[in-house]
């Protein structure tokens, strides 16, 4: 029975799923790779962003502006750029190359995606999050500033809590595209999940069952990450729903199944 | 004002000024609660009645004028550009929290819940135990009459609801004086009536309250004091049943006229 499947799969099969089968192991390598660099760069980001978007909402210009710059700079330009830029423009300083970063880092592909990544998404996340203070009710606001709360305790408590939440599906949004975007981490010779099929193609000649099963686990991974989030925000956002719906367990099953 | 007036003024204005750009809105109001005093502050749309309690705990900041609050002024300067303003902001602060505000529109803090927003200063300003804080606030939203909902978020309540809770969020600063302003402007007529009864309830414990408001039955049967204000000066001030029935100026009989029909 075994036997005829694979005979089957051998003969008849478009694609070669013994040939996939046989190297998945190096596919599921390379997910966890564009997993860590996502992730990472994710956290790393996220930290620079709140910051930078509170630094962003000041109406001081020498605290908004290099701020602002910086942003539209990473904003403005393409991620591909910007790694390349990190990955073969910093080598060419002497200064960078007689550092004690050279050596560890600056010249290790893996951690100038990841400075690259970072930097990216703390751009994207910082501008987002500022939308989101700015929009924050001014009642609210005026509200805690009544009730003697300091500005430092305003932001902590009332500002960020709530900017964060309406941030929320949007931010959403902002970690689909980078892990996405982290398949460039794939053209400075990482291993990632992309990185694999890229190989898998060059060594067989066989372009769909690499890209196809790159593709297929890039699916996977977002399907996770977006019921990740719907799952976040009926916890974080169930202000915004009736008082009973946080109670009302989602049906099993297809008919409740969406992306 | 009051019988009690040897005693300290729980809150005094003295000769307050607002400007906005050119415009001056408030022109030189004085005004004094002791202990007790539930003041109306009555006026046309305009005539500077919000913006005046607004700078008493100074979320507009005065042009000129002084706020005493428990006999503590409020220290003000003329800083660097010649705009006045306070001195210290931790006075300012630490003054605001021993005054409790109500606002048109609420302004309850939309992602916490109910109890959470009554707990939320006095926890984290007034920094007093959270299980003391959870114990006072429940109490004080069962006086509100709102106590059942209060594991629910504001959006989840009705207008009349949430003015109830936004009341018990300044009682629990356990303030000297409670400023409402315009507490029942935004609500559906039907819901006006149960935010009314708590704040009649309010002004017969002694609470001491300052009320801007177009609620005439309010002026006229709870408060102690009624002021009445045009283009931004006290035009005229006194008990109520007295200026009701026999108004001094005017332009308070033909606001009355106006608005008691």
């Amino acid at each position: 029975m075994g036997e005829s499947v694979i005979q089957f799969l051998e003969t008849w099969s478009p694609i070669d799923v013994v040939l996939i089968a046989q190297n998945f192991d190096r596919f599921l390598l390379g997910a966890w790779v564009t997993l860590q660099l996502t992730v990472i760069s994710l956290i790393i980001g996220g930290a620079l962003a709140v910051p930078l978007a509170i630094a962003r909402t000041s109406k001081n210009p020498i605290i908004n502006g290099p701020v602002w710059m910086f942003t539209y700079t990473f904003r403005g330009t393409p991620l591909l750029v910007q790694t390349y830029l990190i990955y073969y423009g910093l080598g060419q300083f002497e200064a960078v190359r007689e550092s004690v970063l050279w050596g560890p880092v600056l010249s290790q592909a893996w951690w100038c995606a990841l400075i690259a990544f970072s930097l990216n998404t703390a751009a994207y996340t910082a501008e987002l999050l500022r939308g989101s203070i700015v929009n924050t009710s001014r009642g609210e606001v005026e509200a805690a500033k009544a009730c003697g709360f300091s500005s430092w305790m305003r932001l902590k408590r009332i500002v960020l809590p709530s900017a964060f939440r309406r941030a929320l599906p949007a931010y959403s949004n902002e970690v689909i595209f980078m892990l996405h975007g982290s398949v460039v981490a794939s053209t400075i010779t990482i291993q990632d999940l992309l990185g694999v099929g890229r190989w898998l193609n060059g060594r067989y000649y066989l372009a769909y069952e690499g890209f196809i099963t790159a593709a297929v686990l890039y699916f996977i991974i977002v399907l996770m990450v977006s019921r990740g989030f719907r799952f976040w925000e009926k916890h974080w956002l169930q202000h915004l729903y009736p008082h009973d719906a946080v109670k009302v367990k989602p049906k099993k099953g297809l008919a409740n199944f969406r992306i | 004002m009051s019988e009690t007036s040897h005693d300290q003024a729980a809150l005094e204005v003295v000769d307050l000024h607002k400007s906005f750009a050119e415009v001056e809105v408030i022109r030189g109001v004085s005004l004094q609660a002791h202990k007790g005093d539930v003041i109306s502050i009555l006026g046309a749309s305009g005539s500077g009645k919000s913006t005046f309690l607004r700078c008493i705990n100074l979320l507009e900041i005065p042009t000129a004028g002084e706020v005493f609050i428990a006999g503590e002024k409020i220290r003000m300067r003329n800083g660097k550009s010649g705009n006045y303003e306070p001195e210290d902001i931790h006075q300012v602060e630490r003054l605001r929290a021993r005054l409790g505000m109500v606002f048109q529109s609420f302004n309850l803090w939309s992602h916490m819940t109910v109890i959470e927003n009554v707990i939320e200063a006095p926890v984290h300003v007034l920094k007093i135990p959270k299980a003391e804080a959870v114990e006072q606030g429940e109490a004080l939203l069962k006086k509100v009459g709102i106590y059942d909902r209060k594991d629910y978020y504001p959006a989840q309540l009705s207008g009349g609801q949430q003015q109830r809770v936004a009341i018990a969020r300044g009682l629990a600063m356990r303030p000297e004086v409670m400023l409402f302003d315009e507490p029942t402007s935004a609500l559906d007529p039907e819901l006006v009536g149960e935010v009314l009864k708590v704040m009649r309830d309010l002004a017969e414990e002694g609470r001491t309250m300052l009320v801007v408001t177009h609620e005439m039955s309010f002026a006229r049967d709870v408060s102690s004091n009624v002021v009445f204000l045009h283009e931004g000066q006290i035009e005229e001030q006194g008990e109520p049943q007295q200026m009701f029935s026999n108004p001094n100026s005017d332009r308070f009989r033909q606001f009355l006229s106006r608005t008691m029909q």
